[in-house]
């Protein structure tokens, strides 16, 4: 049983409407602390800057000598240069996954249907934000809505052999779209806003075991909640297989991609 | 990751009262048939995460936003059913709402005065700073229980009748000697602290929304570790996700306890803070059942 533990979705960076420890070492201490062994770390700053890309290669260089993290970088495939930056990134080797915030872009998902395609071809994972914040809580002049669950979906639909990652969904949004989750092998599910008594393990009653990735949303949020999230109620099987056993086999961390 | 190494870390350092909790009938994901299956299920859930004393208020089956005296007596009488299950550790609230005064004062007579709840619950049916709230108030300190204000500042928009923390800060003010609890430290947000830091009797639970980095943090630098107390808004919200907001940030191991026990303990009446002193000797972390 691999007792790896990886956080699917975590930042590193500033965020302009709440005060976070977003500097790398902070972030990398922080979910060390609570037992993650791999951090999937992407560029918070990314979010609202209008070329994403432009965070990309300090990302790169500031992780290359943390061995724990595993650098995400942002593409946004309405900038003009996007494949250019995909095909730079991808060759580090340290990258397995990308991520695309289309509601902050923003642009349908439909716009990133050969990006999805580049990736795949690059043995490159996606994971797809969905939220960043709960609406509620967001700058009044800085209202984003969520992207639905099902648009993911409908696009991980068309391109079967891309692993994608649906990251963020409010947790009302996956008991709904369970069938389509079970039907669709390529598509999992970060945890790292879901909340609820009983909510995972619920999930894990509907089957959806082998789909579903821990994640923190440090530093937005706290890694003690995340890893709180699955380790409470779950045994050690289900929760080992959510820690990081899916991600595993996702990212190709032991070797073959057998999504 | 050592899996029941990591499971022992999420224990809490000590007792832990837990003063917002609904029952599952009004907000749970699973048909509930009776009060005893709904207390049974949310302290199997309470077990787990290692709480102590659970203060469930009900509001209906469907919760009524702006409930009749007949519903608010109705979902009492839930609450006061679901406390037979195990009256040592739930600590139920009443429900009642200033849209209808003088019966919300007879329901606290019979819920507080005559059942003994803990403590008396407000929702959304008239914001804090109506002044139809205040028989309601004058009942909590004649027999000295806290009350539990609702409040959220919405970016979306708060309902009509939906607190602020600026009007529980005007209830604050009005009734100096109310022990007053201000739901949703997540929902009240960064400025919903400062609306309420010059009011030394309303204090926060740190329940509500996500579990925003240093948010209990925040408020324990600018309120005051002895005005922040532990509520879930369970089943809304999971109990652990929660205790993450108080034993995952930069709070020592003393301020922790003041959130999860001591705080509450001085806050709840003096019947409830019997058994709720009890576990304080034994100095037991939780009670399995």
């Amino acid at each position: 049983m691999n007792n790896l533990c990886v956080d699917i979705n975590a930042f590193a960076g500033h965020w302009p409407s709440h005060p976070v420890d977003g500097d790398v070492m902070e972030v990398v201490a922080s979910l060390s602390s609570v037992g993650v062994d791999r951090i999937c770390l992407s560029p918070l700053d990314a979010v609202w800057c209008r070329n994403p890309h432009h965070y990309n290669r300090w990302l790169l260089e500031v992780t290359r000598p943390l061995l724990e993290v595993l650098p995400t970088p942002v593409i946004d495939p309405t900038v003009t240069t996007w494949r250019e930056e995909l095909d730079a990134v991808a060759s580090d080797s340290r990258v397995k996954m990308i991520k695309l915030h289309p509601n902050y872009s923003p642009y349908a998902l439909t716009a990133a249907s050969d990006c999805l395609d580049a990736a795949g071809e690059k043995g490159i994972a996606v994971l797809i934000q969905t939220r960043m914040e709960d609406p509620r809580r967001q700058h009044p002049l800085q209202q984003v809505p969520d992207l639905p669950l099902n648009e993911i979906l409908d696009v991980a639909e068309k391109h079967p052999d891309v692993p994608i990652i649906a990251g963020g969904p409010a947790w009302p949004t996956i008991s709904v779209e369970k069938e389509r989750l079970l039907e669709l092998p390529n598509v999992f599910v970060d945890l790292s806003q879901c909340d609820g008594m009983n909510t995972v393990l619920r999930f894990c009653e509907m089957g959806l075991v082998d789909k579903l990735l821990f994640g923190s949303h440090t530093p937005l949020f706290i890694p003690l909640s995340a890893v709180a999230r699955v380790v409470i109620d779950l045994d050690a099987a289900a929760a080992t297989k959510i820690l990081g056993g899916n991600a595993a086999r996702v990212l190709g961390l032991e070797g073959g991609k057998d999504f | 990751m050592q899996f029941i190494e990591t499971r022992s870390r999420l224990r809490p350092p000590c007792p832990v009262v837990d003063v917002h909790v609904h029952p599952l009938a009004n907000f749970g994901s699973v048909p509930i048939k009776s009060p005893e299956q709904d207390s049974r299920l949310l302290l199997e859930a309470a077990d787990r995460a290692g709480i102590t004393y659970l203060c469930p208020f009900a509001l209906g089956a469907p919760p009524h936003i702006d409930p009749t005296p007949e519903q608010f007596r109705e979902a009492n009488d839930w609450a006061l059913a679901m406390r037979e299950f195990d009256p040592e550790r739930l600590l139920p609230f009443c429900y009642v709402s200033a849209a209808h005064p003088e019966k919300s004062v007879k329901e606290i007579d019979r819920c507080i005065g005559e059942h003994r709840m803990s403590g008396i619950k407000l929702w959304v049916a008239v914001r804090a700073s109506d002044r139809r709230l205040d028989p309601i108030m004058g009942k909590a300190i004649e027999y000295n229980v806290p009350v539990l204000q609702h409040a959220w500042l919405k970016t979306t928009g708060n309902m009509v009748n939906e607190s602020s923390p600026a009007d529980v800060a005007d209830l604050g003010c009005r009734h100096p000697k109310a022990k007053i609890i201000m739901a949703h430290l997540n929902g009240c947000g960064l400025r919903g602290i400062e609306d309420v830091k010059s009011v030394p009797n309303v204090h926060v639970d740190v329940g509500g929304g996500d579990p925003e980095s240093h948010i209990a943090d925040i408020a324990v630098d600018r309120l005051g570790v002895e005005r922040v107390v532990y509520g879930s808004d369970a089943p809304i919200r999971h109990f652990s996700i929660v205790l993450g907001k108080v034993m995952g940030g930069r709070l020592t191991e003393k301020q922790q306890r003041m959130i999860l026990y001591e705080n509450a303990l001085r806050l709840l009446p003096e019947w409830s803070a019997k058994s709720l002193r009890q576990s304080s000797d034994s100095m037991s972390p939780r009670r399995t059942r």
